[in-house]
């Protein structure tokens, strides 16, 4: 180990840390502060305490993107369950396993931007969606599927769970690949068929990766934008159908130039982060503990 | 000998075995490949669809998916009303500009972190634990202010450089690296009186290099596809990366689907390639964070 006065590990960590502080320590900082205030970013913020809170719970609209924002959680457990058994199929030795592996993995990489733009056009009243449906006497006529308000949400989360899948498989897969075949031939002897040997010895073997994902695709949901976005071109929806936390945060910060009602919005959202980060562990622990 | 032991061998198979897995494993291809027409369906789509001439209908039933008049004029017509040259360079710039420098500093910053003992270590370890709780959306408001206050770089590309410079799960995951290295290597270095620098470069780095190429993997997909920061960030299009530059072209093209797909083809494209050529590296990459 090296000299304790040395100047040394300071240096090492001094570009990082410089931009941690400004990009990220301050900004964390500021944004209680500016929350307290009233600011439109081109004149100088006016402290008016807890009024922009008190605005909030007064606010439709908040209550409807918190309640949007909770609702999404919801494709966490699709996302564990549909990753879960797609990692258990793909775990199977058969010849070209791996291009399939490789093209589960395509939505991943190629960006929720993109993808989002390419549903929308999809789903869009002249979309393939409607020729396909209407092919196959599902539909009589074209439906108009971006400007239905109940299924905006639906149709994000579907998204969300789309781009999503193939990078939890991964993450299930390695997870698979560390659990001993010793487990699952005495679960054999056992007497358990495939998918008994699945659930006895799989699903609690994977109880690490279970937590992990559950805990990074919950926060992950809790800040969808781009979906969002994408899908309704930027205006949230019809009805506000599709506005989050994230999404009226920034359109409050960034359409209205309502940067203290933003600010607001952050905290409350940093606050429901941490509440439920922190129980998610806790809850999912316990489970791992009970076995 | 080898032939008489080799016969009755493929001959049980044959008969007993070989039928039932063939029928195991069809049945395996066929939900496999269900699974891949749902997820490649929609590049496909659009990859045809930005290829349809104009006698091409984009809605029809049943559904055409392969034009039978094929052109480039919806590339063209992209390229022509919008800079697509400038969002690559940029997008090339930011995002090679970011792993490089990013990955630096966090190795930089990991070394100490998992190889030396100094005053507020622990302090600064679990600073950083905090900070990585933290939505990104919430620093954003600041970051905007600071943006167009301080440093005065709104709609230039280093506004949308500078804050990536270094990511809390970029430093975890090299000071996981190198606690892994052990320390005879860098005590027989520091033998050799080498300098802290000479050794994380010459002795540790080299050591390493998987988990740099973790971070730089994971990094590269991030600020490719990065859009919230930059699309507050850059509005002239000669500055926008290829994400913004592709919302910019929905809102251009807004009924014209072939333009659209030609652009989600444009911007999809160099990811796929990249991704099709180190796919092991990518996968263990994105995916080994789990273990940091």
């Amino acid at each position: 180990m090296a000299k304790k006065s040395s100047i040394t590990p300071y240096l090492f960590l001094a570009p990082a840390m410089i931009v941690i502080a400004v990009f990220f320590l301050y900004p964390i900082v500021a944004v209680f502060y500016y929350s307290f205030t009233d600011y439109n970013i081109v004149t100088p913020p006016q402290w008016i305490g807890l009024k922009n809170y008190q605005v909030l719970m007064r606010d439709a609209i908040f209550w409807q993107a918190l309640s949007h924002s909770l609702v999404y959680l919801l494709v966490t457990p699709v996302l564990i369950f549909l990753s879960t058994i797609l990692a258990i199929v793909v775990n199977r030795r058969l010849p070209g396993i791996n291009a399939f592996r490789a093209l589960f993995f395509i939505p991943v990489i190629s960006g929720s931007i993109a993808v989002g733009i390419a549903w929308r056009l999809m789903l869009d009243t002249n979309g393939i969606i409607n020729g396909l449906l209407i092919s196959l006497g599902v539909l009589a006529e074209p439906f108009q599927w971006l400007a239905e308000p109940a299924l905006t949400l639906p149709i994000a989360m579907l998204l969300t769970i789309w781009l999503g899948v193939g990078y939890y498989m991964m993450i299930f897969l390695a997870g698979l690949q560390n659990i001993s075949e010793e487990l699952y031939d005495a679960a054999l002897i056992d007497g358990c068929n495939g998918w008994q040997k699945h659930w006895h010895v799989s699903i609690p073997g994977l109880r690490p990766q279970i937590t992990f994902v559950a805990v990074i695709s919950s926060l992950a949901a809790l800040q969808v934008f781009n979906e969002i976005f994408t899908l309704t071109g930027g205006l949230g929806g019809i009805l506000n159908s599709g506005v989050t936390l994230v999404f009226y945060l920034w359109r409050q910060a960034f359409r209205l130039n309502h940067a203290g009602m933003a600010s607001a919005i952050a905290v409350v959202l940093l606050v429901i982060t941490l509440i439920f980060s922190i129980t998610n562990i806790r809850f999912l622990e316990r489970g791992t503990q009970a076995d | 000998m080898e032939i008489a032991r080799a016969k009755p061998h493929t001959v049980v198979r044959g008969t007993r075995r070989l039928p039932r897995h063939f029928i195991e494993n069809a049945f395996w291809y066929v939900v496999l490949s269900l699974v891949a027409v749902i997820t490649v369906f929609p590049f496909i789509w659009v990859f045809f669809t930005s290829f349809k001439g104009l006698n091409d209908p984009i809605f029809s039933v049943p559904p055409q998916l392969i034009p039978r008049d094929p052109t480039l004029e919806n590339y063209l017509r992209v390229w022509r009303l919008l800079p697509v040259g400038r969002f690559y360079l940029n997008s090339i710039l930011v995002t090679f500009g970011v792993v490089i420098l990013n990955t630096l500093f966090a190795s930089l910053a990991a070394y100490p972190l998992a190889k030396m003992q100094f005053w507020g270590r622990d302090t600064i370890f679990y600073l950083l634990l905090a900070t990585y709780i933290v939505p990104p959306v919430l620093t954003s408001i600041p970051s905007f202010i600071l943006a167009v206050k301080v440093f005065h770089y709104y709609d230039r590309l280093q506004s949308v450089i500078f804050p990536y410079l270094a990511g809390v799960l970029s430093i975890f995951l090299m000071r996981q690296a190198f606690k892994g290295v052990p320390d005879d290597l860098l005590d027989a270095g520091r033998m050799d009186g080498a300098s802290e620098f000479r050794i994380w470069w010459d002795i540790v780095l080299p050591v390493v290099r998987p988990s740099l190429a973790t971070v730089a993997i994971i990094t590269f997909v991030e600020q490719w596809n990065n859009f919230f920061w930059p699309s507050l960030m850059l509005h002239t299009r000669e500055n926008m990366t290829l994400q913004v530059g592709l919302v910019a072209l929905q809102g251009a093209f807004a009924n014209d689907a072939r333009g659209i797909a030609a652009g989600v083809v444009m911007t999809v494209i160099p990811i796929i390639i990249f991704f099709s050529a180190l796919q092991q590296q990518f996968v263990r990459g994105l995916t080994g964070a789990v273990k940091g």
